[in-house]
């Protein structure tokens, strides 16, 4: 059966630092933009998720990368100052509030708020609400690493503490519906098959059960090496292979026992970061997830 | 030879997540009592594994405790822990017990000592100077929080600083807020006021504004020693006594990244000792001349291979003959016991001598 994201309006894409979140994004993104359109948005300010795409750097902007597909990289700051913008009709007084630096202070240190404008920012893609952007139909965020990918989702809660009204109160109701309804939204968690990456999935999923009280959708095993083939040699090589691959198994088989909820599989591939990897990779998750070979 | 040679009395591990930071920083500390000094390893985030290794569990967090390492230097271990850091440095600048109360049981400082990027950090490097000036080590190895970029971390100091620092504080010291709880400076300016009070509400509110203010003007008699602190610890840093160990990860797509950290590290007034590439992947022959067979694993470690010493190459390339490096084979587990742990050292210095 195809998991829920293939519906879900926002898939959040979160793991541990370099376990392949941005290339998983990339290639989901991929995938989900066979039948929709679909933003891949990135939130790192060292920007890397074009190189997957073989284009320029973003920069901000929306940059369309087919006919369904778009990349953005995205400054938070950008989202909450649009919104002065949009709220404050006069010019002068806008260029005043945003260079006051009370404002500047408070926008960036309101715990929760940039976070909060990042999921808003996805809010108003789906919209279609934002003047510079297409309205798009799923938005698959490459989410900062682990602990941050929960306070992300945990920021519309935070936020709707505080802010009951005005557009950001409003914006933060829409977000924190969006969140909390798993029809909609939805958690992927990328790991590697190692100890520390695993426990700290493990640990991830709990932690959004307890604080969010949401299941993650879907797991992503990235980078396991192959299943080694019956005719191993004795060489060192082929004993490094066998090692390797059999650390991927015990890891695989904790996660198997304490991860219920489904799970896809993929390969470490001969490549380096770009377009190739990334086509290698959607394939590999159209495999499992559409034509129904899960593991 | 001696890590005397190689290392000085405080040793601070850097890099970006997942290179083996901690796992490197703890064989360094074990092979240091072993050479006879007594020696502090301040982990952050170990797994299970090595805290098994080491011996150390919850009991160890903010606390220091002997490893059975039987080495003719003392070994103990401790779990950095920002909060509690955080607290007990609002307590030693707290003019009085009141003060530090309103400041501990403020909730803005809750988010900021949770949240704040820096701040964890910072911490770091504060419970670093606390260890150095208690003097009870001869050698001290500090492993650092994942950092989004290596970067991060030396200028944890200094945007803490900046945050505290006048502008933002001034700013917050005044009385922002009448006795009924509204913005004074909005009171003042009529409509136009009444709109800026409506903006931060909407956009922070106000509840929060008043925490924030609060805070701030609870801190305030805190901030001289506080600012002080932070300029000793960034002198620690530079000083004689300080060596950073870079750590990062094989392949190409790092050498830009470790290159420009280490030049910043040189040009800020750091001391950069050596270079660790991490989990190298051995080379091996080809089995084939033709495109790699993903599926065949041999072939996918010899490509492995090729693409990690491409990288290696490539960085010597740009070093200097001076800089001491180190390229560190993947191996097939962790160190699972203390023996393995020294092995580990062992080898990293070997390979830093050649
Ligand atoms: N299945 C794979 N096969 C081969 N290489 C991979 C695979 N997955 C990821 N990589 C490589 O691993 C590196 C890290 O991947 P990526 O940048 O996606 O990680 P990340 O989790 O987004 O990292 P960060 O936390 O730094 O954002 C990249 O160089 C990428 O090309
Ligand atoms: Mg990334």
């Amino acid at each position: 059966m195809k998991p829920a994201l293939f519906d879900q309006e926002l898939v959040v894409v979160t793991g541990k630092g370099g376990v392949g979140k941005s290339v998983v994004a990339a290639a989901l993104g991929t995938l989900l933009a066979d039948d929709k359109r679909v933003l891949v948005l990135e939130v790192d300010p060292r920007e890397n998720v074009h190189q997957l795409f073989g284009v320029p750097p973003s920069g901000g902007e929306f940059v369309e990368l087919g006919p369904r597909l778009f990349l953005q990289n995205l400054k938070p700051g950008q989202v909450i100052d649009q919104l002065v913008e949009e709220k404050l009709k006069f010019k002068r007084l806008v260029k005043r509030v945003l260079e006051s630096p009370i404002y500047r202070h408070f926008a960036e240190s309101a715990p929760g708020l940039e976070e909060m404008a990042v999921l808003g920012h996805a809010l108003r893609a789906l919209r279609g609400v934002s003047p510079k952007a297409p309205r798009v139909d799923a938005v698959v965020l490459d989410a900062p690493a682990t602990g941050h990918g929960v306070s992300l989702l945990a920021a519309p809660l935070l936020v709707g503490e505080v802010i009951q009204h005005g557009p950001i109160g409003g914006l933060t109701r829409q977000v924190s519906k969006l969140v909390a309804d798993a029809g909609r939204s939805g958690i992927v968690v990328v790991t590697l098959a190692e100890e520390m990456p695993a426990t700290e999935a493990i640990e991830l999923r709990a932690m959004l059960a307890a604080r969010l009280d949401r299941a993650p959708d879907l797991l992503v095993v990235n980078g396991l090496y192959p299943p080694t083939t019956g005719a191993l040699g004795a060489d060192r090589a082929s004993r490094l292979w066998a090692r390797r691959r059999q650390l991927n198994e015990r890891e695989l088989g904790r996660l198997r026992r304490e991860w219920p909820e489904p799970s896809v599989e993929l390969p470490l591939l001969p490549l380096d970061r770009g377009e190739e990897l990334v086509a290698e990779l959607t394939a590999a998750l159209r495999q499992q997830l559409v034509d129904g070979k899960s593991g | 030879m001696s890590l005397d040679r190689l290392l000085a009395p405080l040793v601070v591990v850097v890099g970006g997540g997942g290179v083996g930071k901690t796992t490197l920083a703890a064989a360094l500390g074990l092979r240091s009592a072993e050479e006879g000094a007594d020696t502090l390893v301040m982990t952050f985030d170990p797994s299970l594994r090595l805290k098994d290794t080491l011996g150390v569990g919850e009991e160890a967090r903010d606390h220091e405790v002997t490893v059975a390492s039987d080495t003719p230097g003392r070994l103990e271990a401790s779990l950095l822990d920002a909060g509690a850091t955080f607290n007990r440095l609002i307590e030693r600048y707290s003019p009085d017990q009141q003060a530090k109360e309103r400041i501990l049981s403020n909730r803005y400082y809750h988010h900021l000592s949770g949240g704040l990027s820096g701040i964890l950090e910072y911490m770091a490097v504060e419970r670093l100077f606390e260890v150095s000036i208690a003097g009870d080590y001869g050698r001290v190895i500090l492993d650092t929080p994942p950092t989004r970029e290596a970067l991060d971390f030396l200028e944890a100091p200094d945007r803490v600083i900046d945050f505290l620092d006048s502008g933002v504080l001034k700013v917050a010291l005044k009385d922002w807020f009448t006795a009924e709880g509204r913005l004074k400076p909005a009171a003042r300016f009529g409509a136009l006021g009444r709109r800026f009070e409506r903006l931060l509400d909407d956009l922070v509110g106000l509840e929060l504004l008043r925490d924030m203010a609060e805070f701030f003007q609870a801190f305030g008699p805190l901030y001289a020693g506080f600012k002080d602190r932070a300029d000793r610890v960034r002198s620690l840093l530079q000083s004689d006594e300080t060596l950073f160990v870079l750590v990062a990860g094989p392949g190409e797509e790092e050498v830009p990244d470790l290159l420009f950290f280490a030049r910043r590290l040189a040009e800020s007034g750091h001391r950069v000792g050596p270079i660790v590439v991490n989990r190298v992947h051995p080379r091996f022959e080809r089995r084939s001349g033709g495109e790699v067979d993903a599926a065949d694993g041999v072939e996918l470690l010899a490509w492995l291979g090729e693409r990690d010493h491409a990288g290696l190459a490539a960085l010597r390339e740009l070093l200097s003959a001076e800089q001491p490096l180190a390229a560190l084979p993947l191996m097939s587990e962790a160190p699972t016991d203390l023996g393995g742990l020294s092995e580990l050292a062992e080898e990293l210095v070997g390979r830093l001598r050649s």
